[in-house]
């Protein structure tokens, strides 16, 4: 059970929150990138940017660094945080 | 309009009487008759929608994780930029919140959307303890805290509202049946007391799922 | 004369009281603080299981949770419980225990007869064989297999006994009892720590309840620990898992040891522990030697023995012999022959040793350098064989009832290790250690690799914090030399639970399966209820020897939860019968209970999908007739559960836009439309009505069951994609009840009762909403919005009003309607309406269709951007060939069509599409159907056949359009 520290209610069991996925794909502008946007992961084994919908809690949106093979929880902000994972 | 109890189906939900183990302390299970709005600010509205709050007879809105009690109503943080503004039953705070803050925030009404459980007693905490996953101790949380966070399954919001410990627990009022019944049997190892002052003997035996249901 | 091997005085029973128990039937005696398998040895039962695979007799081996032999099915009836480890059972009055896998009885078993075939029943033996004639399979070899596996027999009725779950959070969570973990909870403790100690035996003590010397340090730590407030002491509870982020999993066993749980308390508890700092004192286990005959009842672990003796005041036998690697174990024996026990010798593997020496000098004669090659006896144990090690020499028989082993000690890392904590080999054990740990934890004591009371005890105080009186204690050494194996004529067991023998491993290796994974699978070697506990590493050693690598290279098995079993009630906990998820019920859930509706679960919702009449014979009757009803009068349908979000803001209008395949901007207020949603790869996702009500506030409604999805779908969007948009949204599911009052009489039904609101057909046309004010006549004023939609076909009008006044609404209005015979619908009419109105659902917004396939292309946007209007448009998408949506009807009226039939050519076996819903029309005469057919609507004409193979089923169906009834959309415009 990972835990993610929610900025606005403290850290919280994972079960309250819903996995979106990649954070680093953005909505493209135009229609030439949406298969990637849509499809193209790069699916790291090691530091994973992403979204957890805080769904049981307070409904924000948070960008996660996530360590995929140790499920190590690095680094958690709102949309608009860059955070950087660590150097190798 | 009709005065209207807005949860109608809430006076069966908790029967009266003493329930559960009989040795100890029992805690005190009920529900709270009041009006609920949800604010939640409009771009560039935050500073027009304090104002507008605090004009109506209500706080300073408080900060993530937190309520706050005004002279008229109560803010509870609910979300980024959202409150749950409480005030007493037939307050009309929907429509007096909606003519106060304008295009300054959406005002939207929850009286009948959401009911409001209380919990009172030396033992509350070991009652919450069963259902929602967040530290409540007295190290971590306390009065006037609000954790929105799930109960089992269902989504609440948890404000503590006084040292006993006493909390209270916002669901959505459909789920008002399920989870009266999920209180009662997280308290039931504990004892608890439904209405008024003791009852004369304890129902043993006897527990909030009675008639229509059969586990 | 009752319990023939109990010792006068000593140990932590209490002799003063007697408790009468059975086992196998047979009324025995016993003391509070036994464990089943202590009071079995005090009264001198030696034999209490058949092994699993071979049916071989089996003894108690341990003192603990790792026993892999002495399984006792516990309780009768309804609270039966199979598999229970009878050296971890507490003893109470009444307690009824039966030995498992043999029949008839315990000592003339049939199935040990199977023991003959031992050769061909080596490890894998049934991938090989079992597997001609096929047919033979399912009706010969299956059936006789399942009743000749398994070990315990489960309970068949409910269960009586509820079970709950508690969550807790802690700076210190201490994983077991010993002086280690007792050390490092009373330093946190004294530091104010909020601190859990959980030990799973019944009492606190570990390894100091060996030993009287330490009664005092034990008793004087617990009482200092009672009085700390932010200490929670919980013992009988096992710590099962360790999960990320420090969340630990355990399980309290508040009343196993009961014969009933008392009122309100549950049989066990489920905790979910979030511990700052994690201090594992697990202990170690004692691991066996494989040699020929090491199964036999009387062959136990030393230290057991010395538990048995120390502890729970029990003579083992009455003739010990010692087989050891290392000095620790000699405590045993000396601790034997002090209580009276014969000692015919002791069998030391290495040539010299403190112990060797201790021992000749207490008069015990002493093998050096020898081994232990088989046990004689049958049922139980006579004597052992003993030769030198690397000799030829004969071997010499002594007599003896109880062959005490000890190849060494385990540190119990399991824990550790599902942290994360690498293992590191240590040379001095030989055996794992933890190496350095990547959560915040530490490892103590034993489970460290530090031997010894007092060097345990002060590892784990330094764990807490330092500053506590520590135990005394001699220094103990655990250094062992190495021997995994005994070689010789005979099984010799790895793994006592599964009857896996080192021969066994050795085959695993042979047929390729050298990983120790692979073998592990292969052979079953430590997947049984013990895990391998006190064999696992001598079968990795075993592997090793043949592979020709060192042990510590094979490795082990992946730990993984559960440390030791968890029964299924406490991972239930309340989740059981009805209340395995939670009930969700709509304003006018206790009306419809009072008018005896059938209810269906959508989600956690409970709907009315029907009202069953006095005179309806069957469902199809009353769903009948509620839709004939709709369709010639009027119906009312509790339509409460739809998703309603409430957007509102200066953006409102272009955030909807983007999310709606159609275009709502245009939508005047106090108008509603049809929304279409698609997901961002073109396939449909939901549909609903969105109302405008004012210029920047809409109200959207969606499906019950993607009520939650849209509301994430948005906010994520929102907040991710476009955080510029002046858009707020909320739910509003329940703050509105929705009732759908739908007929040619509805309008007449309803304006007598609305105020403020010209229902007429020119002033509140089609698609129109507005508030208004519902007058009962009787008092009761409700607020109302009326919205003029339908999924029925009809005219019809959704009225909603809040919560609290449902019921009142829903009242008066069957009061005003009841001149024109209004009754209630449910779901299987809307159902049924819909379908015949060509209405697409969740059968046809199944995940795999898009717009174009459900026939509402014309309704997206041809500019603009939109979620799903790139995607949708490629080739695969947008190809004219796929299936799109059709209606159905059986050629001959009388035949029935179902749901998931495909369409065929007559003759044909490729699928043309499938039908999607069914249903009886009221409108039109038979079953009709909804469905997606390549070519669409182009094969009308054309004969198809709905097939449904799994009931042999070809039914013959034209094509027509979807819209069945009223086509041309009159009736709703009227």
């Amino acid at each position: 059970m990972i835990q993610i520290a929610c900025p606005y209610c403290g850290p919280r069991d994972e079960a309250e929150f819903a996995y979106r996925g990649d954070a680093t794909v953005h909505r493209p502008a135009e229609e030439a990138g949406f298969h990637d946007y849509v499809y193209a992961r790069a699916n790291p084994r090691g530091w994973h940017l992403e979204w957890w919908h805080h769904t049981g809690g307070c409904r924000a949106v948070l960008k996660v660094l996530r360590h995929t093979a140790t499920h190590e929880v690095r680094a958690v902000g709102l949309p608009a945080d860059r955070p950087e994972p660590p150097s190798a | 309009m009709s005065a209207t109890e807005p949860h109608p189906w809430l006076a069966g939900a908790l029967v009266p009487g003493r329930f559960g183990a009989a040795a100890g302390e029992p805690v005190r299970l009920g529900t709270r008759a009041c009006e609920l709005v949800q604010v939640l600010a409009r771009r560039d509205g935050d500073a027009a929608l304090q104002a507008a709050i605090r004009a109506a007879g209500g706080p300073d809105l408080p900060p993530p994780g937190h309520a706050a009690q005004g002279e008229r109503m109560a803010a509870l943080w609910t979300q980024p930029r959202g409150w749950l503004i409480q005030a007493g039953p037939d307050a009309g705070l929907a429509r007096r919140l909606a003519d106060a803050c304008g295009p300054a925030a959406a005002v939207v009404e929850q009286t009948h959307g959401r009911c409001v459980f209380t919990l009172e007693g030396a033992h509350a905490r070991a009652v919450l303890a069963r259902l929602c996953r967040v530290d409540l101790h007295p190290r971590a949380f306390g009065p006037g805290r609000v954790a929105v966070t799930p109960l089992s399954e269902i989504a609440a919001v948890i404000h503590q509202t006084g040292a006993a410990p006493g909390f209270d627990i916002i669901v959505a009022s459909s789920y008002a049946r399920a989870v009266a019944g999920m209180l009662a049997a997280a308290a039931a190892p504990i004892g608890y007391q439904v209405g008024g002052d003791q009852m004369g003997g304890d129902q043993m035996g006897g527990d909030q799922m009675g008639g229509d249901r059969v586990d | 004369m009752s319990q023939p091997f109990r010792t006068a005085a000593g140990g932590h029973v209490d002799r003063a009281a007697t408790l009468e128990f059975r086992f196998d039937g047979r009324a025995l005696q016993g003391h509070p603080g036994d464990t089943l398998a202590s009071a079995l040895l005090a009264n001198g039962v030696r034999l209490v299981g058949r092994s699993f695979k071979l049916h071989r007799p089996r003894g108690i081996f341990s003192a603990g949770v790792e026993e892999p032999n002495a399984l006792a099915e516990l309780r009768t009836g309804a609270r039966r419980e199979p598999n229970t480890r009878m050296t971890a059972i507490e003893l109470h009055a009444g307690l009824e225990a039966a030995s498992q896998n043999r029949f008839p009885s315990l000592r003339w078993d049939l199935m040990s007869l199977v023991g003959l075939l031992g050769p061909v029943l080596s490890a894998g033996f049934y991938y090989k064989t079992f597997m001609w004639p096929a047919s033979f399979w399912e009706r010969v070899y299956e059936p006789r297999i399942r009743a000749a596996a398994g070990l315990g027999r489960p309970a068949t009725a409910p269960d009586p006994d509820h079970y709950e779950a508690m969550h807790v959070h802690c700076d210190v969570l201490v994983v077991g009892g010993g002086p280690a973990g007792l050390a490092a909870a009373r330093a946190a403790g004294a530091a104010g720590a909020r601190v859990m100690l959980c030990e799973q035996d019944f009492l606190f003590g570990g390894g100091l309840l060996l030993e009287p010397a330490q009664e005092a340090w034990r008793a004087e730590t617990l009482a200092a620990l009672a009085t700390m407030p932010e200490v929670t002491l919980l013992p009988r509870t096992t710590v099962f898992g360790y999960y990320d982020a420090n969340v630990l999993g355990a399980v309290e066993r508040l009343a196993d040891h009961l014969a009933e749980p008392p009122p309100h308390t549950p049989r066990q508890r489920y905790w979910t522990i979030r511990a700052g700092r994690v201090v594992l004192a697990t202990g170690a286990h004692e691991r066996l030697i494989a040699f020929p005959g090491n199964d036999r009842p009387g062959v136990m672990l030393a230290g057991a023995a010395l538990a048995y003796l120390r502890r729970f005041g029990v003579r083992p036998g009455r003739r010990a012999v010692l087989f050891a690697n290392n000095d620790a174990a000699y405590e045993a024996v000396f601790a034997l022959q002090a209580a009276g026990l014969a000692v015919p010798g002791v069998v030391d593997a290495r040539p010299d040793s403190a112990g060797i020496a201790a021992a000749r000098a207490r008069g015990i004669a002493v093998w050096a350098g020898a081994e232990v090659c088989g046990t004689a006896g049958g049922a139980t144990l006579r004597g052992v064989r003993v030769r030198h090690r690397g000799g030829t020499g004969t071997d010499t028989l002594l007599a003896c009832d109880l062959l005490c082993i000890s190849g060494g000690i385990n540190p119990a890392v399991h824990l550790a290790s599902q942290s994360g904590t690498p293992l590191h080999w240590n040379e001095r054990l030989a055996a794992h250690v933890p190496g350095a740990p990547v959560q915040a934890q530490l490892s103590v004591g034993a489970a460290a690799g530090v031997t010894g009371i007092a060097a345990a005890a002060a590892d784990g105080a330094r764990a807490g914090g330092g500053g506590i009186p520590l135990p005394d204690g001699p220094a103990q050494d655990a250094t062992v030399a190495p021997i995994w194996e005994v070689r010789g004529r005979g099984k010799a067991f790895v793994d006592l639970q599964d009857d896996v023998t080192a021969d066994d491993i050795r085959l695993a290796h042979r047929e390729g399966f050298g990983h120790i994974e692979h073998a592990k699978r292969y052979t079953t070697h430590a997947m049984g209820t013990d895990q391998g506990k006190t064999g696992g590493l001598v079968g990795a050693a075993v592997l090793a020897a043949a592979r020709g690598v060192p042990v510590e290279s094979v490795g082990l098995p992946t730990f993984r939860p559960f440390a030791t079993p968890v029964t299924w009630g406490a991972i239930a906990g309340h989740h059981v019968g009805r209340a395995y998820a939670p009930e969700r019920r709509t304003p006018l859930h206790d009306w419809h209970l009072r008018h005896a509706a059938e209810f269906v679960e959508a989600g956690h919702w409970l709907r009315p999908a029907y009202y069953p009449g006095a005179s309806d014979g069957d469902v199809w009757d009353s769903v009948l007739r509620e839709a004939r009803a709709v369709r010639r009068d009027v119906g009312i349908c509790d339509v409460s559960t739809l998703g309603k979000i409430d957007v509102q803001g200066a953006d409102a209008a272009d955030f909807l836009d983007r999310v709606y395949a159609n275009t709502l901007s245009t939508l005047p207020p106090g108008r509603a439309r049809y929304g279409l949603m698609l997901r961002e790869d073109g396939i449909a996702f939901d549909d609903g009505t969105v109302a405008r009500l004012t210029p920047d506030r809409f109200l959207l409604s969606t499906t019950t069951a993607n009520a939650a999805a849209v509301l994430a779908h948005l906010e994520f969007h929102l907040q991710t994609a476009w955080p510029e948009l002046d858009v707020a949204l909320a739910s509003v599911t329940d703050q509105w009840a929705a009732m759908s009052v739908a007929g040619p009489r509805s309008r007449e039904t309803l304006a007598p009762l609305i105020e403020g609101l010209d229902l007429s057909n020119d002033a509140f046309p089609f698609m129109a909403v507005a508030d208004a004010v519902l007058n009962d006549g009787r008092g009761e004023i409700c607020p109302v919005r009326l919205f003029r939609i339908s999924f029925s076909g009809e005219l019809a009008y959704e009225v909603a009003t809040p919560a609290g006044h449902a019921e009142a609404v829903w009242k008066a209005i069957l009061r005003a309607g009841a001149e024109f015979g209004i009754i209630p619908y449910g779901t299987e009419a809307l159902g049924l309406l819909r379908i015949e109105k060509g209405h697409v659902a969740g059968a046809e917004l199944n995940g795999q269709t898009t717009a174009a396939d459900l026939g509402l292309a014309r309704l997206c946007k041809k500019r603009g951007d939109y979620i799903g209007r790139a995607l949708a448009q490629r080739p695969g998408l947008a190809d004219p060939a796929r299936p799109a949506l059709v209606g159905l009807r059986p050629l001959h009226r009388s035949d029935r069509l179902r749901a998931g039939a495909h369409l065929v050519l007559p003759g044909g076996s490729d699928s043309l599409g499938w039908i999607s819903s069914v249903t009886r029309g009221v409108a039109l005469e038979g079953w009709i159907g909804l469905g997606f057919l390549r070519g669409g609507l182009g094969r009308a004409g054309t004969p198809l056949h709905a097939a449904f193979p799994l009931l042999g089923e070809a039914v013959e169906v034209e094509v027509v359009s979807p819209h069945f009834f009223d086509p041309e959309n009159q009736r709703v415009r009227d």
